[in-house]
């Protein structure tokens, strides 16, 4: 399978803090790799450069070949990656599906004055990109439909806000999705539904998939491959098993045995 | 190469950013704490002055005065920081406090009102006329101190040291006092200090009163430098003690003094040498220049944040 | 329960496919709304079709010319419908795109003055205005688009520091140009300084010459509907829902695919643009311009109608427009200003004093209490008795035995103003039945103070009563009369 994400020896330094030093990471078309590690490994400092909110130090990222690199975040989503935020960032003042139809904006392209006038080529548009949202909300089940499509985002309950923004993300019509801890304050019932989604957004919907976990359940139930990270450094990669069992991972984790004083 | 000249800019950019310093250190102390522009802030300078007019004039006026000169001069400024300083207390409880956790915009409208009020409060009440401080006849104009091409006049000697004195005991403050900690780690992160036990509110209030208390002393310095006061006059020293706050990193005290000067003397050296009636526009493209350039200003500590 | 989750159909492969549930607990409660006559209100009005907004407005305004024949009132007609329009388009980069423009008034001014170097005696230029205006309006564009420039870097507060400082840099330029050095060229008179520009065309298209009030008033209601209409569609379309959605989190709208610099460029440059034409309409009916209709006195009564309206709905930013305008409008003068001061205090304060029980008894309780205080004052105090409110509308009149009206009130004016201010501050601190008794001395003492101090100086007065209108109402409802409250995450 082609590599449709991939990095290459990228570093990021926040000061005179290395957050992020010579990584590399790639992920095949159709695939879900999980990135795990314990917090401050640089987990989020690695979408926040792929998706051009930093620029890397140094180091290549590319989308199918296409070096990403210094190109404005709005343009990163519209060639084809977009994310979801570790501490839900919606337009909470804006109705579900209008946070929906929002991201629609790099794939469609009524100017203002089309607007103002009403053109029936901005009038199709219109209709396409509700539809489209609509289509994008169904995925979630029943859960994000009917009624509620005109209520103020800021009126759903947590599990729903998190899958707004998955939906949100999908709108832009990327094909790689970054998912920033998307179980992350769920219970284990909503936890179990979000790892059968993020099957689901792979199987039918194609998408290529770049997830950060603490929660290995949602990781063993998903990932094709594993990616341990622990400041800012590849410490393993590999199926589940063979990460989680990994010593350096559990070294990360759980810190080494003392050695006995004599 | 017009030595008198250039040693008068020099010494007027002085005076004036001495004045500019202490607005602009009320404005950063605020905004470092509260992350919010006090609007305002200008028109307390205002109300300052005319509190230290009203003062002369309760003392027999300049030109007979019932006091010493300098008790007289002392007595304006401390009534003007106290009345600055309850003033700045009030705004805060009244106009800013209710609003500490509504939209971003909130307290900046809601200052925008005081200002407005505050302004036509003392139109209303001592109309429109210039109000003069008649200087010359407190202090003879040529009493002064006279060195060579240095001919600088004591009331501007006095401005200048008044407000070094009082950024000196600022600085004092916040870096040797218990407040002073207490501030600092208010304006860090209001929460974790909440935690830590400090009574947050109580901070916000000195740093509005100490804020505020510096803005009225410099209205009674500007009164008396320049002599005339009116009830408008809060808006522009307002404005460039904000440049002056964000030019030297807003935040930072040892910025707003720096900034103030800079502010001062970038000023006096334009209204002396390009233009008087254009100076405000090449400080506004200072102002331009330096949040392009370098946002967190010259002292500031850019502020990270995480995404 | 409804039939609501059975909507979508069920696929084939149904029961093969993970089952991602149902709200239950929502759907029971799905039906429920706003209680009470309020939410029933909201539902009606939320129902509105579109185009039913604007014809709301044009449909009585239209009328107003009918209703009035006298010169002043088609002026205050045309101001207010000016002042209409510029809301409309402040909205725009405040309401919408959440960039707090300080500077507006100054695209109004530039429109206005760019109107009078075209169309006046000032440059010898007269050209007509299918010309003029759509010129003028790009060019108010372009000067949008370059103030709107550091908006790219600088959020909140810093960008309305430095709009604000772009007005005054306007000001400036306005007031002394007109004694310009050019090399090459001598002296110059670029904008006549002060005087400001007298000669000013009227406004002529294609061949129809505007020389009636009623003329600019129709034709301000016509700009006025076109831009209401035309910034509707604009809200409901991408570009709006990426402004708010700019509004709301510019990274999470950026990384949605959202040229989140290129908008915020857009919407002060949309926003300039409608201000300019308002402008443009403004010079004409004028016949001049000067500085100082642009001073920050007119920026923060604009944003004070935008704020009462709300922000972020056309329709409550134009009402807001009206009623301020109007109120400003009676405060002119010592004849009609009592009107709307005891006028206000009617309306707003049964809200600020529930229930309507005992918002009766304070206000009969006041009424006592003046009589009383000033049957007292005859007695003890003949001063306080002696002196005429400088008031002339007929409630003047009527109160002028109720309240006290001191001979020489000078010093005693600032201590009752200073009073009543530490007053309304104190009550704002009380609660419960020592707040409703301290209302009846405060209400009393604030008819006292308007009586004698405000009421001789409306002009002023109006002004303090703005300021103190914007502080209230941030800390009792800022998102005005028509806006929607917002939840933001600090």
């Amino acid at each position: 399978m082609a590599k449709l994400l991939e990095l290459k020896r990228i570093s990021k330094a926040f000061g005179g803090l290395q957050v992020i030093d010579g990584l590399d990471l790639h992920v095949d078309e159709g695939e879900i790799v999980s990135v795990i590690g314990p917090n401050g490994a640089g987990k989020t400092t690695l979408f926040n450069l792929i998706t051009g909110v930093y620029r890397p130090d140094g180091g290549e990222i590319l989308l199918e070949n296409r070096s990403l690199v210094g190109l404005p975040p709005h343009q990163i989503t519209r060639l084809g990656v977009a994310r979801t935020f570790q501490t839900l960032r919606l337009f909470l003042n804006m109705t579900v599906k209008e946070n929906v139809m929002a991201a629609a904006y790099g794939r469609t392209n009524a100017g203002v004055l089309r607007s103002i006038l009403r053109t029936p080529g901005q009038r199709r548009e219109e209709r396409e990109i509700n539809e489209l949202a609509e289509e994008k909300l169904a995925f979630f089940g029943q859960r994000l439909m009917g009624y509620r499509w005109d209520q103020p985002a800021y009126s759903l309950s947590y599990a729903n806000r998190r899958r707004l923004e998955i939906a949100r993300a999908t709108a832009t019509g990327a094909r790689v999705l970054l998912l920033d801890e998307p179980a992350a304050g769920m219970n284990p019932k909503e936890t179990h539904e979000i790892t059968e989604l993020i099957a689901k957004l792979r199987t039918d919907g194609g998408y290529t998939i770049l997830v950060i976990e603490h929660d290995m359940h949602v990781v063993e139930g998903i990932s094709d491959r594993v990616v341990a990270l622990d400041h800012g450094v590849k410490i393993a990669e590999g199926t589940f098993d063979e990460v989680a069992t990994s010593p350096r991972v559990v070294e990360a984790y759980l810190g080494t045995k003392a050695t006995a004083t004599k | 190469m017009d030595w008198e000249k250039l040693v008068q800019i020099i010494v007027n950019g002085t005076t004036l950013g001495s004045v500019y310093a202490l607005v602009a250190l009320g404005f950063s102390m605020v905004y470092g704490i509260l992350k919010l522009l006090n609007f305002a802030h200008g028109d307390v300078l205002m109300v300052g002055a005319f509190i230290g007019w009203g003062v002369l004039g309760r003392l027999g006026g300049s030109l007979d005065p019932t006091v010493p000169v300098v008790l007289l001069i002392a007595l304006m400024m401390v009534a003007s920081m106290i009345g600055g300083g309850f003033l700045g207390v009030a705004i805060e409880r009244f106009a800013y406090r209710p609003l500490r956790n509504a939209p971003r915009i909130a307290p900046l409208i809601s200052a925008l009102g005081v200002s407005f009020f505050l302004q036509n409060t003392v139109l209303l009440l001592w109309g429109a006329d210039f109000r003069s401080y008649d200087t010359f006849d407190l202090v003879d104009p040529f009493t002064g101190l006279h060195v060579g091409v240095l001919n600088v006049w004591i009331i501007r000697l006095v401005v200048i040291a008044s407000a070094f004195t009082m950024m000196l005991g600022l600085y004092a403050l916040v870096k040797k006092t218990k407040l002073g900690k207490a501030m600092q780690a208010t304006a860090f992160d209001r929460e974790a200090a909440a935690m830590m036990g400090i009574d947050v509110d109580k901070v916000i209030v000195k740093t509005f009163f100490i804020g505020s208390a510096l803005a009225g002393a410099a209205g009674v310095l500007v009164g008396l430098v320049f002599g005339q006061i009116n009830h408008f006059m809060g808006f522009n020293y307002g404005l460039k003690g904000f440049t002056a706050a964000v030019v030297g990193g807003i935040g930072s005290i040892p910025g707003a003094m720096f900034g103030g000067l800079f502010i001062g003397l970038a000023e006096a050296f334009a209204a002396g040498y390009i233009s008087n009636t254009f100076k405000d526009v090449i400080v506004f493209s200072i102002l331009i220049a330096v949040m392009i350039l370098r946002p967190s200003g010259l002292f500031g500590k850019a502020a990270v944040s995480k995404v | 329960m409804t039939d609501e989750t059975q909507d979508l159909p069920e696929g084939p492969d149904a029961a093969a496919r993970p089952r991602v549930g149902v709200d239950e607990w929502v759907e029971r409660v799905a039906g429920g709304s706003e209680a009470g006559w309020q939410g029933a209100l909201r539902a009606r009005l939320e129902r509105v079709p579109l185009w039913s907004k604007p014809i709301a407005f044009v449909l009585p305004l239209g009328l107003f010319p009918f209703f009035t024949g006298s010169d002043y009132w088609m002026q205050v007609g045309i101001d207010t419908l000016l002042f209409m329009l510029l809301a409309l388009g402040l909205n725009v980069a405040v309401g919408w795109a959440g960039l707090l423009d300080l500077g507006y008034i100054a695209f109004y001014g530039f429109g206005a003055y760019g109107f009078a170097f075209l169309a006046s005696g000032h440059f010898g230029l007269h050209w007509d205005g299918q010309w003029v205006i759509p010129i003028v309006v790009a060019a108010t564009v372009l000067l949008g688009f370059l103030v709107g420039l550091p908006s790219r870097r600088l959020v909140g507060d810093y960008l309305a520091i430095v709009t604000l400082f772009f007005l005054q840099l306007f000001l400036t330029i306005l007031l002394n140009a007109d004694r310009l050095s050019i090399p090459f060229k001598g002296q110059v008179d670029f904008t006549r300084g002060p005087n400001g520009i007298s000669d000013v065309d009227q406004l002529t298209l294609f061949g129809w010459r505007l020389d009636s009030l009623d003329d600019y008033f129709y034709i301000a209601l016509a700009a006025f509907a076109l831009v209401f209409v035309g910034l509707a569609f604009v809200n409901d379309s991408r570009t709006g829902r990426a402004w708010r959605s700019l509004r709301e989190d510019s990274l999470a709208a950026e990384l949605m695919s959202m040229p989140v610099n290129r908008l915020k460029l857009l919407a002060f440059a949309f926003g300039a643009g409608v201000a300019g034409l308002a402008g443009t309409i403004f010079s004409a009916s004028q016949g001049s311009v000067f500085p100082a209709n642009f001073d920050v006195t007119a920026l923060i009564t604009l944003y004070a109608m935008v704020i009462l309206g709300g922000f972020g709905s056309l329709s409550g930013v134009a009402v807001g427009a009206i009623v301020i305008n109007l109120a400003l409008e009676l405060l002119r003068t010592p004849e009609k200003a009592s009107w709307i001061f005891f006028g206000l205090l009617l309306l707003t304060l049964p809200f600020v004093i529930r229930p309507l029980g005992r918002w009766l008894a304070v206000a009969v309780g006041t009424v006592v209490f003046g009589f009383v205080v000033r049957a007292l004052s005859e007695q003890f105090w003949e001063r306080g008795v002696e002196g005429t409110t400088p008031g002339l509308a007929r409630i003047d009149r009527i109160v002028d035995g109720w309240v006290l009206v001191p001979a020489d009130p000078d010093g005693l004016a600032k201590v009752g103003y200073l009073t009543l201010v530490a007053g309304v501050l104190g009550l704002t601190l009380l609660k419960g039945w020592w707040r409703t008794a301290a209302f009846v001395p405060v209400l009393y003492l604030a008819a006292c103070v308007w009586e004698n101090v405000m009421v001789g100086q409306p002009a002023v007065a109006r002004y303090i009563l703005i300021g103190a209108m914007l502080v209230a109402l941030m800390a009792s409802r800022p998102q005005g009369l028509f806006g929607t409250a917002r939840v933001e995450i600090v």
